[in-house]
């Protein structure tokens, strides 16, 4: 209720000062974005310089070693030839992770080919596979450090925090100026986006083996390098395969953005797509969403089939698992080399010769159509649909967004400062105020109060929605786990298919420009709710449930009186995650008209206005720690008290929860 | 433990030796083509062109000038091109590293041109395509005919609130270009104290979602566009026109420049669409190089190729390949032959 008061404190200052003290020159660094220009201009001349320093051979020894391993990934699937490829995916998920996975891949592949996007699809994969290899190779040793020692992690919990939240955009020019394009300068992009959630994931997995196991290994005189190759990594190892399947899926996120780059494949496919045949950029945007789940549900399963905790082997049994195995890679030799004899292509071709005839051997030119007629109908202003999206669009411009810019945009900024802040200090307490106040405080000083007030409404209209629905849809969920079921694909679909994809629709059906924005982001930060309301509700103890029937309460009345308030802190984690998923669609929205920040980012990389373009990240990093910290509530502070280790809100993971096939 | 331990030895062995194994084929296929020297047909003088790398942008008159120059590269001096997908800026570093040899279509970065062409040298001016753009203010043609007032930008005035949109409020809407277009419309409302609300759609195949939207419901919008542009061949526009430019006085184009809006209070200047080339390809003597350079084409050329490939989603080889049939005459000049 003191917020309430709060925000009627910020309502009256609006009313009596509208518009009449924006932020002071006096307190903006005016020449922060000159400075970074000049930066990046300082990089180029050093790179370009006649004896460049050391340091640039090093990033050219990487740049080579991350090229070698995309083209000698790639090489091997084209040698395999596409049989081969399928054949060996298939089999060996079968032998690891069951037919149930194997199935899965078994489609995906063939979807792909029948798509007429083998070739993307497999550039894509090797980019990624690449990209997920070394961010491992840097992100599990990183992760196992902070996970035994606390003062590290909390040194670089900062650090990972602004690797995920700092848009991509803002940082690809200093990339491509220090690894020039091509697939390398993709995959260095994809790892700052995908070794945060190695690392937080892998620790999380260290500080889980209980403290008893660490300790009676100690008791037996086990060194710290024994405790922990014997001890803590084994048991953790469900957790560190968690980590590359999180890994996997953050990476597939950045395969648009490399396209821009030149990292070639589907991401490239979705972007000049957008322009010239945006059909096909939906149908690439699509394999992207199946290798997703492909990927997803194959490592998953292996890591729960494979996990030796849940299976006892006898030694009869285990040399039958190795005679298995053998026999899976002997049976993928003898496939890929009868289909090098055959004659097999490297690439799935578009069409199949016989001696008298020519088959076609894709469905792409069936397909392109049926999308197309679908975006046709979708551009219909007559259309029925259109009918009741674009009043539904006027209406969350004209009632909520619009309002709420203009009380953050005209209100002093001294009283949304301070108001916010308050905000913090009530819900959060008074170290999170104090980082609230000095974040928002520094946006001012970055010169970009106004734009960032902008963004905050659009942030703050979609956060609410997706919260509306997310819990809305999750407690139907938990209700009923057949709607569960059925939710996930589409969940997992919303989760992986790149947003400039399924933003498309909405730019036609409601077009005004702020609007497809928030509508992507609601879609993208919507699942995550759904899901952490679904689990909070899960995780009420049915002791609860069934007192309180007992005692004749009504299902409504469970629900409203028992479940909801024991499951609060799910569902305020939900809102912390979903204004988190929000804030990184503001790139994206900034390409549909959001305007704001958002604009300010595509501008810094499309019109080399970097300093800007830098600036602007900055401003949504320090909003995004801003609204977390306000959103937190006394979540963190418990977490720690309760010796789970330092981590803030930031646990920015597209699933919560294990590999699925367990009962977490 | 133990058995586990050996089984996954055994994993990494395999898929090491796989790699390998394919690394050493694919150096093997590597070889192929240079040793077998030209490989399949083309003349002798004309072996020697290689590969050919060329950037193509978003846009779809960029697709159109990419496949025919890929068209008479490949069929006339058999020469391999690859076709890279970079955006603007950070391509002008790709010519400078080597990895992209031309780009056929770039619409005046000039701070880029002073940072790579000037002061690095890596990367060397191509000169204009001939292709000229032209950047305006432009409405549809049934409004024009419905307010022949609409004529010039004074005729706006006054008449605003006829663009009105939930977006803009009180004031009439504006809709301006993709952001990392050449542009100054904020300027010029102010400067030309037109009651409009410059609203941002986004890139630009958003901000044609928005005014083909408003067009197909025949309601009145005001909106940046250029030409060539393939559009223009689907959608029946008319241009508003801005200030004339006055020769001898200095008016800017990009608001990037920053400054008083009063210094920009001209229509747009035609943007002289320039190829660009890396300076390792100029060197190297390549046939293509030359024939790059002489290439020439006119908008409508562009826009007719562009609108095959975009409009009527024709595969972009053929509406080059018919193209250049078409046109032979063009296209021997460029070879050197007339």
């Amino acid at each position: 209720m003191q917020v309430a008061g709060i925000v009627l404190l910020i309502l009256l200052g609006y009313a009596l000062f509208r518009g009449d003290f924006s932020w002071p020159a006096a307190l903006t660094w005016q020449e922060l974005p000159e400075k970074l220009d000049d930066a990046q201009t300082w990089l180029l001349e050093q790179r370009t310089a006649e004896n460049p320093n050391v340091i640039f051979a090093i990033f050219d020894g990487f740049r080579a070693l991350a090229e070698w391993l995309v083209t000698a990934i790639d090489n091997v699937l084209l040698w395999l030839t596409w049989v081969g490829t399928i054949a060996a995916a298939t089999l060996i998920v079968l032998r690891f992770g069951g037919w149930r996975a194997a199935l899965i891949v078994f489609l995906a592949f063939v979807s792909f080919a029948l798509m007429g996007l083998w070739e993307e699809s497999l550039q894509t994969l090797a980019l990624m596979s690449a990209a997920v290899l070394l961010s491992l190779a840097v992100g599990v040793p990183i992760g196992i450090v902070a996970g035994r020692s606390d003062g590290f992690y909390r040194a670089i919990t900062p650090a990972l925090d602004a690797m995920q939240i700092v848009p991509a955009f803002a940082y690809l020019m200093p990339i491509v100026i220090l690894f020039s394009v091509g697939p390398a300068a993709a995959v260095i992009c994809t790892m700052i986006y995908a070794i945060p959630p190695a690392v937080r994931i892998t620790a999380l997995g260290i500080r889980g083996v209980t403290a008893d196991a660490v300790e009676a290994a100690s008791a037996f005189g086990s060194t710290r390098a024994q405790t922990l190759f014997k001890v803590q990594l084994p048991l953790a190892r469900k957790q560190i395969l968690l980590a590359l399947n999180q890994t996997i899926m953050f990476a597939l996120s950045l395969v648009v953005i490399a396209g821009l780059i030149g990292g070639q494949g589907l991401g490239d496919v979705v972007t000049n797509g957008l322009y010239s045949n945006p059909a096909l950029a939906i149908l690439a945007g699509i394999a992207i969403v199946i290798m997703a789940i492909a990927l997803d549900r194959a490592t998953a399963a292996i890591a729960e089939r494979t996990d030796p905790t849940r299976r006892h082997l006898t030694d009869e049994r285990r040399r039958r698992a190795r005679l298995r195995t053998l026999a899976t890679f002997a049976a993928i030799a003898v496939i890929v080399l009868l289909a090098r004899a055959l004659g097999a292509d490297s690439i799935y071709p578009d069409e199949f010769e016989t001696a008298t005839t020519v088959y076609t051997a894709t469905i792409e030119d069936t397909l392109l159509p049926w999308i197309q007629d679908v975006l046709d109908y979708v551009q219909d202003p007559t259309s029925f649909v259109f009918g009741i999206t674009e009043p539904i669009g006027n209406f969350l411009l004209e009632y909520m967004l619009e309002p709420l810019r203009k009380v953050l945009v005209e209100t002093p900024w001294f009283i949304v400062l301070a108001g916010l802040s308050a905000i913090a200090l009530v819900i959060s307490g008074l170290r999170p105020a104090v980082t609230a106040f000095v974040l928002l405080a520094a946006i001012g000083v970055m010169g970009v109060w106004d734009p960032a007030m902008d963004t905050l409404s659009q942030v703050l209209v979609a956060t609410a929605l997706a919260v509306l629905f997310g819990i809305a849809i999750g407690i139907w969920a938990a209700e009923s786990p057949r709607v569960e079921r059925l939710l996930r694909p589409l969940l997992d679909t919303l989760q992986t298919l790149p947003q400039l994809v399924y933003i498309i629709p909405f730019i036609y059906l409601m077009p005004v420009s702020r609007i497809p924005g928030i509508v992507a982001s609601v879609l993208y930060a919507v699942p995550v709710v759904i899901r952490l309301v679904t689990n909070g509700l899960r995780g009420v103890p049915p002791a609860a449930v069934e007192a309180a029937s007992s005692f004749g309460a009504s299902r409504a009345q469970v629900l409203a009186k028992v479940k909801l308030p024991l499951a609060r802190d799910s569902i305020m984690l939900g809102v912390n995650q979903a204004i988190i998923l929000v804030l990184a669609v503001v790139v994206i929205g900034g390409l549909v008209g959001s305007g704001a920040l958002g604009d300010m980012i595509a501008r810094g990389l499309q019109r080399n206005e970097f300093g800007e373009g830098v600036v602007a990240s900055l401003a949504i990093l320090a909003l995004g720690i801003a609204l977390d910290r306000v959103t937190q509530g006394q979540r963190a502070a418990a977490r720690r008290s309760s010796g789970r280790g330092p981590g803030g809100g930031w646990t920015l993971l597209r699933r919560q929860g294990q590999p699925r096939g367990g009962d977490a | 433990m133990e058995g586990k331990r050996t089984r996954l030895a055994l994993l990494i062995a395999m898929a090491l030796a796989l790699v390998l194994l394919v690394a050493a084929c694919g150096e093997e296929k590597d070889e192929e083509p240079s040793g077998g020297g030209g490989g399949g047909g083309g003349e002798s003088a004309q072996a020697d062109c290689g590969t050919v790398t060329i950037n193509e942008n978003a846009w779809a008159g960029s697709t159109a000038n990419v496949y025919i120059a890929k068209a008479v590269l490949e069929e006339e001096l058999g020469c391999e091109v690859e076709i890279t997908k970079i955006t603007e800026i950070p391509v002008f570093q790709a010519m400078a590293d080597g990895k992209v040899d031309a780009v056929l279509e770039d619409w005046q970065h000039v701070d880029e041109y002073k940072k790579y062409i000037d002061q690095a040298g890596t990367v060397v001016m191509g000169g204009p395509l001939g292709v000229e753009g032209h950047i305006g203010w432009f409405i549809p043609k049934y409004l024009m005919d419905e307010h022949p007032e609409f004529e010039t930008w004074e005729g706006l005035k006054g008449n605003e609130e006829l663009f009105k949109t939930p977006e803009s409020g009180d004031q009439g809407m504006f809709l301006g270009g993709d952001p990392s277009y050449v542009q100054k419309d904020k300027e010029l409302i102010e400067a030309l104290d037109l009651n409009l609300k410059h609203v941002t759609a986004g890139a630009e195949p958003a901000q044609v979602a928005r005014w083909s939207q408003l067009y197909k419901q025949q309601k009145p919008v005001l909106f940046y566009w250029y030409t060539p542009q393939f559009y223009n061949q689907q959608y029946d526009l008319a241009e508003v026109k801005l200030p004339p430019r006055k020769p001898g006085t200095d008016c800017k184009d990009d608001a990037k420049a920053g400054g008083d809006p009063e210094q920009y209070k001209c229509e747009y200047d035609i943007t002289v669409i320039n190829k660009l080339f890396s300076k390792k390809f100029a060197d190297s003597g390549s046939p293509a190089y030359d024939v790059l350079k002489r290439m020439k084409l006119t908008n409508e050329d562009q826009e007719a190729v562009a609108k095959a490939i975009a409009g009527d989603k024709e595969d972009p080889d053929k509406a080059a390949q018919d193209w250049v049939a078409e046109n032979q005459d063009t296209v021997d000049a460029w070879l050197g032959q007339s």
